[in-house]
């Protein structure tokens, strides 16, 4: 070993730093390297396939289905009453008083807990089986109807927040409480990215219709909790930046830029060299990426070369840089380039008040853009490798919020069961799972907690949940936390 | 089959000579059976199914619960249970159990097997036990020694065969320590003189007077800072703004007042309990008010207290025990001797403070809050009197060119007036407000009508323009009056207080606090924010001298537009964009009208109008257009006044004179004025304290009341209040406190902590690389009054602190962390370090102490994007850029918005604040490499450093010299001259072809240019600068 000279090590610490500058863990990388050795644990085997990004040697556990995934968070709390989960009872009981039977003792928020009366509100809108389970969906959804053969519909999805901050950090890094990593890092951190070009986690926030401005939300929900930072989701953004200072300053070509790259490689060799320095090496790659990035990233935000046809297939809100329908254009662009997680936040779906009134322009906002994406994703032969999740953070009351018929009316949080789907790699589309009581009130089968999403999304991944953890606080701590989480077969292709 | 590479470096580590020979239970053994078996085999009883107890050497020597025969039989591995379990092939009894996913090596098992054979011998946990001031271990003749911790750390390095390096070079220490102790680097001036300095004492000297500087005081706060989660927000949802500044500050005055460390504690836990508080006491108690706190609607307040007071304990624990208590709150601890019951009973001493579950909106400190002064005097205030005076009479006496201009330029404004002014209805579509379905409505598609007023509300207007073939110029909104207002007004709120008070008739009034609009080809039922349109021109026919046009577009609650009283008729705003409208290409306009000053001054009958021509208002005041009418040297002198006032108060020429005075005016009254600040108390009537089944606010069980966790060594009479909790903690003989702060010191000039886990003492934690010194280190330290800057100053003149930080291969490949410290450490610089080193570097640099956060360039309004603007009183909800100095202050005086933290910053690994943090992470992206490059913070600041550069009278290769001295602290390599040279022609060469760029380039930042410079030089002087900062090694400690 001691053979080794000075410039051979030097290539190979550079050449694992190559395998991790995007990932920014190159600096670990002694420190992995420690600990494995003080901490006795075992080494990688010396046959340990090399993975095909910079993600876990470990990793996947097992052949994935999904490469990908994309997750279209409803932020503010879809309301499962009014989309998915129809109950005929709800019409009859319009205007009544919601059992006590079924409402229960459990804990209401603040904003309802002082109401005088529970009565019901039936559903907004009429609505049809759909796809060859029958899935109910409202027509407040038509497009959604028309993909529902892509779709496992979970009805049974539930959550103990009640309250949003606490309750879309749980949904998005498994915590109530900040500090815990969300799971594209989580995600990007296993499995690093497919395309050196670009990230591996994209995050994108849009603005809804319904309610104006949504819930708060927090870059915490695409942090990288006690992660290293470079596992954080990048945001993307319209207009000339769509990466935070992706721009070179004005008054600044590309050809003195990549002049000033190789100037900075030869200074910053030669330092390395002095210092025997792998950080310094892994520097100079970090600024060639960058530079692809810049030509990259506004390439890949360039809609123009999409055919009239695609575009009009999104909705005409997609030629709005920032819209959700823009931004469900770009989820496919960004899983096209080998982004291993793409986030989306719409905003907006808290309808505390007039439900009536904003609820049909929330959902006109999201319908057609993500039944185009699908049928994108499958057109382009990407849905069966790409996992798309179509989640929030609770559902919403039966009972009503404010008083019953009031055009102001609304529905207050719902823990205690709602509707996500998931669709594409490893789902099996066409079916829905789980059930609720004739109230939409309490889960009647098979209950799925969030945690469980979490372990099936890893799965479809080929990550086996309860052994991708990362030390912190002394703990080996997981994205499906401390209590059991199960992987939800029966949805699985 | 050839190696894989990682592989390959794993081997070589494996087999690295850092390996141990002797087992040493606490080092080898503990941690090992902590990880793999205290889940199950270790203190937390609810998950210990056998009974059998590893931690406990009794236990796991005796005969096993159920009677059969002990797990260890001291030096017999072959007949101990626990290791023919570990070795076991049969997966119903191998251990552990194949579904804990957890392994035990084959090096492990030998070691375990060592251990056992030899005798299996137990030891405390040696973080619990306090410390002892070890013998100082011999040195070889001839082993530089300057003071006791070259002993500790030659000696193990004479144990693994390895020598120290040399001594760095002058220009390399005083880079190191000007970082290690100031935060920052060094200017040329003190680099030469440091370089030529003959006295042998120069080196000590340096730190002397790094260590009195000022700022010694930041640099040590930021570490603080980071495990005390300092931010200006409330963190949780809304994440509104609250005032936590006057605590920081008392932070940077303590390290730099040298308060003893055991004094820094009390005065932070329990300052408020301290007989005859001081106010500055008052203050520092703070600490445990740094927390998250939320008042999103509808979560309910036991649960959000309960969640404060978890946080507490953690930060507790981790910043100041080294311990993760938190892991106690739903059970006993699994690795560590902490209970349940241990984890209620701290719990407890913060469980009596008064605060409200709900609390903290609209900018005001969730309770309770105290006003003070700083405690943090700079002696500035003559001087800032000095120059305010200097400031008013500048703008007192206008630059007569100056002046002249402005005034051409309103005369030609004014004759532009109303030019082919033409007004053209927009059809309303769609209107909206956040929180309210009704009580508003569209009326023939032509007024945009509330009804009825809800304190404060936004409203999102869609409209489609007029088809016209003219270009649409601006925008004209205008507010009727309407009977449903009080008084037939134009609006629901009163004007005034004093009028409500005095109860004469009230006209109901608005006032607009911002308003912002966007354009495009589909609808859009919001403003789009990142579509809006620049406003160039704004102007209103009526408004109140502190609510003028132009603050409608500071998009605060705090400030807008309204009208006077007693304006007859409508009144309307104008606005001219910067570039016209074609509506063809955009038909559509989203206007969002903002009232957010609350008391329903809101407005009730609304109109929008296509403004074709232009606008036939002026921003100046009647007075003011009448005097300008006048030749000037046929004015009256009021006249001339109105000019002269007006200008002074509005004219783009005098903007920055303006900011400056109000900038010096503000730092004034930090110096001056009290402020409020969030504290501790005891409540009147404390809260009780229960173990929380599983931490659930709602499943109380047994109660608990204050007292000191009982595996720790504990004082000898009650420790029943925060006071005593102070008073346990900084004992002398505490096991943990001293060794975490010290370990904390040693992190912050070494890189890493001697123990690598800072907020883990524990036994997950690892184990010390210098045991004897971290003892040794720690029981000086409280020997000589818990002094912080004597123990920095202790570590600085250690010949290990001041070793070269080359890294040969041999030494590579033995200890490529350099654990053992044969060389001097090596790190990236902290994300503040980076900023603030390029603004020193550049001249720029500010360098005041303390005052409230400021706001630097951002790349556009992050906050808006996710929070909660236009539908709550709360602050922080727009990002609203400063200007002059305050740009340039130092980075630790950022606004840190807890939700969307400065981008520029979190690049680098600064942490988000939510929770208490005591070692960042340090990567290396290309996110990095694009802030570098091109945040106009950096840009900026290559340009004032190139004006530097060529301020310098002197040749290229003078200047090149010069300029590696800035940057880097010292004389640039002739092969590096060569690449700098050349690429200072080839930048002359590409400016001087497109002079046009140069300008572009130099236009980037607020600060003034010398413009007697030429562009194109500038320009490629900048390019070079530029470089330099983004040099791998600008941004590396050494």
């Amino acid at each position: 070993m001691s053979s080794i000279t000075h410039s051979s090590l030097g290539q190979q610490l550079n050449s694992l730093s190559r395998r991790r500058y995007l990932t920014g863990t190159a600096g670990s990388l002694g420190a992995l390297a420690l600990n494995l050795l003080l901490k006795g644990e075992q080494l990688p085997a010396a046959d340990a396939t090399p993975h095909s990004s910079e993600g876990l040697p470990t990793l996947p556990h097992f052949p994935s289905r999904a490469k990908r995934v994309i997750c279209l968070f409803q932020s503010g709390g879809a309301s499962h009453v009014d989309l998915f989960d129809n109950k005929p009872t709800l019409h009859e009981f319009a205007g009544k008083e919601i059992p006590p039977s079924i409402k229960g003792d459990q804990r209401l928020t603040g904003m309802t807990s002082g109401q005088a009366a529970y009565p019901v509100t039936p559903p907004l809108k009429p609505g049809k089986p759909c796809g060859a389970s029958g899935t109910w969906i409202s027509d407040l959804l038509p497009y959604t109807q028309t993909v529902a053969n892509h779709l496992a519909v979970i009805k049974s999805v539930h959550t103990e927040a009640i309250n949003h901050d606490p309750a879309v950090t749980f949904m998005n890094t498994g915590n109530q409480l900040p500090g815990y990593p969300s799971m594209g890092a989580w995600v990007g951190y296993g499995l690093g990215s497919e395309n050196a070009n670009l990230p591996a986690f994209i995050a994108m926030t849009s603005q809804g219709s319904g309610k104006n401005p949504g819930q708060p939300i927090f870059s915490r929900l695409w942090g990288s909790g006690f992660l290293p930072s470079s596992h954080q989701g990048v945001g993307l953004r319209p207009g000339a930046n769509p990466v935070l200072y992706l721009a070179d300053p004005p008054g600044t070509s590309r050809t003195q830029r990549r002049d000033m790259l190789d100037d900075l490689a030869r200074l910053n060799q030669e330092r390395a060299d002095d210092w025997g320095d792998p950080e310094t090496l892994t520097r100079i790659q970090a600024y060639e990426m960058a530079f692809r990035m810049q030509m990259s990233v506004p390439e890949l935000t360039d809609t123009t070369q999409e055919t009239e046809a695609t575009l009009a297939s999104y909705g005409p809100d997609v030629r709005r840089p920032g819209s959700y329908a823009a931004n469900c254009l770009l989820a496919r662009r960004l899983t096209e380039r080998g982004v291993r997680f793409v986030q989306l936040y719409h905003r907006g779906w808290d309808q505390h008040i007039a439900l009536a009134r904003q609820l049909p322009n929330q959902c006109r906002d999201i319908d057609q853009p993500t039944a185009a994406l699908l049928a994108d994703l499958q057109q382009r032969g990407l849905l069966q490798e790409t996992l798309v999740l179509f989640v929030t953070e609770f559902g919403r009351t039966s009972f009503t919020q404010g008083k019953f018929g009031d055009p102001g009316a609304g529905r207050d949080h719902h823990g205690r069961c709602f509707t996500c789907w998931m669709a594409g790699g490893g789902i099996q589309g066409g079916l829905e799972y789980g059930s609720t009581d004739d109230f939409a009130y309490n889960i009647t089968e098979n209950p799925v907690h969030l945690r469980d999403l979490h372990a099936t999304l890893m799965h479809c991944l080929g990550i086996d949940h309860t052994r991708f953890s990362y030390r912190f606080r002394g703990l080996h701590v997981r994205l499906t936390g401390v209590e059991e989480a199960r992987v939800i077969r029966p949805i699985l292709a | 089959m050839p190696l894989k590479p990682l592989v390959l470096l794993l081997v070589l580590l494996c087999w690295s000579p850092l390996a141990w020979g002797e087992v040493h239970f606490n080092r080898d053994i503990r941690p090992l059976l902590a990880d793999r078996c205290f889940a199950c085999h270790g203190p937390d009883a609810r998950a210990n199914h056998s009974g059998l107890r590893l931690d406990l050497e009794a236990a796991a020597k005796g005969k096993l619960p159920d009677g059969g025969d002990p797990a260890i039989i001291p030096g017999n591995p072959d007949a101990s249970g626990l290791l023919q379990r570990i070795l076991s092939s049969d997966p119903d009894l191998v251990m552990p159990p194949p579904e804990s996913n957890l392994q035990i090596s084959p090096r492990e098992r030998e070691l375990l097997r060592q251990w056992i054979a030899e005798g299996a011998p137990y030891a405390e946990h040696w973080s619990f036990v306090a410390p002892h001031k070890p013998e100082l271990p011999p040195l070889p003749d001839g082993w530089t020694a300057r003071n006791p911790i070259d002993h500790f750390i030659g000696q193990r390095l004479l144990q693994e065969g390895l020598t120290p390096s040399p001594t760095a070079d002058r220009d390399t220490l005083i880079r190191r320590l000007s970082f290690d102790l100031t935060g920052l680097p060094p200017s040329v001036e003190e680099v030469l003189a440091f370089r030529e300095d003959p006295s042998p004492e120069a080196y000590s000297l340096l730190v002397e007077r790094l260590l009195a500087s000022p700022h010694f005081g930041e640099r040590m706060a930021l570490d603080w800072l980071d495990a005390a989660r300092y931010a200006d927000t409330n963190g949780f949802s809304i994440d509104g703004g609250r005032h936590m500044w006057l605590w920081r500050d008392w932070v940077i005055q303590a390290f730099n007042s040298n308060l003893p460390y055991n004094q820094f504690l009390t005065e932070q836990l329990a300052g408020d309990l301290l007989p005859n508080a001081t106010p500055a006491q008052r203050i520092a108690s703070g600490f445990q008010r740094n927390n998250m706190v939320t008042h999103e609607g509808g979560t309910i307040p036991e649960e959000n207290l309960t969640n404060y007071n978890a946080d507490r304990v953690q930060t507790l624990g981790e910043a100041i025990l080294g311990l993760t208590l938190g892991c106690a709150q739903c059970h006993d601890h699994k690795y560590d001797p902490i209970t349940q019951k241990d984890y209620y009973s701290l719990f407890a001493y913060f469980n009596t403070l008064g605060d409200i579950g709900l609390d903290g909106n609209a900018g005001v400190n969730p309770r309770p809050q105290w006003q003070a002064p700083t405690v943090l005097q700079t002696g500035e205030e003559q001087t800032l009197r000095q120059r305010i005076d200097e400031l008013r009479r500048q703008l007192a006496q206008p630059d007569p060119k100056a002046l002249a201009e402005w005034e051409a330029a309103q005369r030609r404004d004014l004759a532009e007036r109303g030019r082919d002014l033409q007004l053209l209805p927009v059809r309303l579509m769609q209107v909206s407000t956040p929180n309210r379905g009704a009580g508003f409505e569209l009326e023939a598609e032509r007024f945009v009508r509330v009804l009825q007023p809800s304190g404060l509300a936004a409203y999102d207007v869609l409209a489609q323009l007029p088809e016209t073939a003219r270009p649409i110029t601006g925008l004209r909104v205008v507010f009727h009056p309407d009977e449903i207002a009080p008084g037939g007004g134009w609006g629901f709120g009163p004007q005034s207080r004093q009028r409500q008070k005095e109860n004469s008739p009230v006209k109901g009034s608005f006032r607009l606090t911002a308003i912002s609009v966007s354009a495009g080809e589909v609808p859009a039922d919001q403003v789009d924010l990142y579509r809006m349109l620049p406003v160039r021109r704004i102007t209103a026919n009526t408004w109140q001298s502190t609510h003028r046009p132009e603050l409608s577009l500071d998009m605060r609650n705090e400030n807008g537009w309204a009208p006077q009283d007693d304006h007859q008729g409508n009144v309307h705003l104008t606005l001219t964009f910067g570039e016209p409208l074609d509506p063809r290409k955009t038909p559509y306009l989203t206007a969002q009208l903002n009232f957010g000053a609350g008391d329903n001054l809101i407005a009730t009958r609304m109109e929008l109008f296509a403004l074709l021509g232009s606008d036939d208002g002026s921003p100046l005041p009647e007075a003011v257009i009448d005097a300008l009418q006048v030749e000037s040297d046929k004015r009256s002198d009021e006249q001339q006044q109105a000019i002269r006032s007006h200008f002074s108060a509005h004219a783009p020429q005098t903007e920055r004179l303006r900011i400056d005075l109000q900038n010096a005016e503000e730092r004034l009254a930090v110096q001056t004025s009290a402020f409020p600040v969030m504290v501790m108390n005891v409540s009147e009537k404390p809260r009780p304290t229960f173990i929380l089944k599983r931490g659930d606010y709602s499943q109380p069980t047994l109660p608990v009341s204050m007292d000191t966790p009982e595996f720790l060594p504990r004082l000898d009479h009650n420790a029943d209040s925060r006071l005593k909790l102070a008073e346990w903690i900084t004992q002398p003989d505490h096991p943990l406190t001293a060794r975490v702060y010290v370990n904390r010191v040693w992190q912050m000039l070494f890189g890493s902590g001697i123990v690598r886990t800072p907020s883990d003492f524990g036994s997950q934690g690892e184990w010390p690389t210098h045991p004897e010194l971290l003892d040794w280190l720690a029981v000086d330290f409280v020997e000589h009054g818990w002094d912080v800057k004597r123990l920095v100053k202790l570590l600085a003149l250690s010949a290990t602190y001041q070793q070269v930080s080359h890294s040969p291969p041999a030494l590579l490949e033995r200890d490529p962390l350099n654990l053992l410290l044969a060389r001097g450490p090596r790190f990236r610089l902290p994300a503040e370090f980076i900023r603030d080193a390029a603004l020193r570097t550049s001249g720029l640099l500010v360098p005041q102490l303390g005052g409230p956060s400021v706001n630097p360039y951002t790349p556009g309004d992050l906050w808006r994007e996710i929070s909660h603007y236009g539908s709550t009183p709360a602050t922080a909800q727009t990002f609203v850029q400063d200007h002059g100095e305050k740009l340039y202050r130092r980075s630790l005086y950022t606004y840190w918005k807890r939700t969307a933290p400065p981008p520029n910053l979190v690049a680098f690994d600064a942490p988000n604040r939510e929770t208490c943090l005591v070692s960042r992470p340090s990567t290396n992206t290309p996110l990095q490499a694009l802030v570098l490059l091109n945040d106009v913070q950096f840009v900026e600041a290559a340009r004032a450093f190139a004006e530097r550069i060529l301020h310098l009278p002197a040749d290229d290769r003078e200047r090149i010299t010069y300029a590696t001295r800035a940057a880097l602290a010292r004389d640039p390599s002739p092969g590096e001259l060569e690449i700098l040279l050349n690429a200072l022609d080839r930048e002359r060469n590409r400016y001087r072809a497109e002079p046009a760029l140069a300008l572009h380039l130099l236009a980037q930042g607020e600060s003034p240019r010398d413009e007697s410079l030429s562009p194109t030089e500038h320009a490629a002087w900048m390019q070079l600068a530029s470089t330099l900062f983004n040099l791998s090694e600008s941004i590396t400690r050494h």
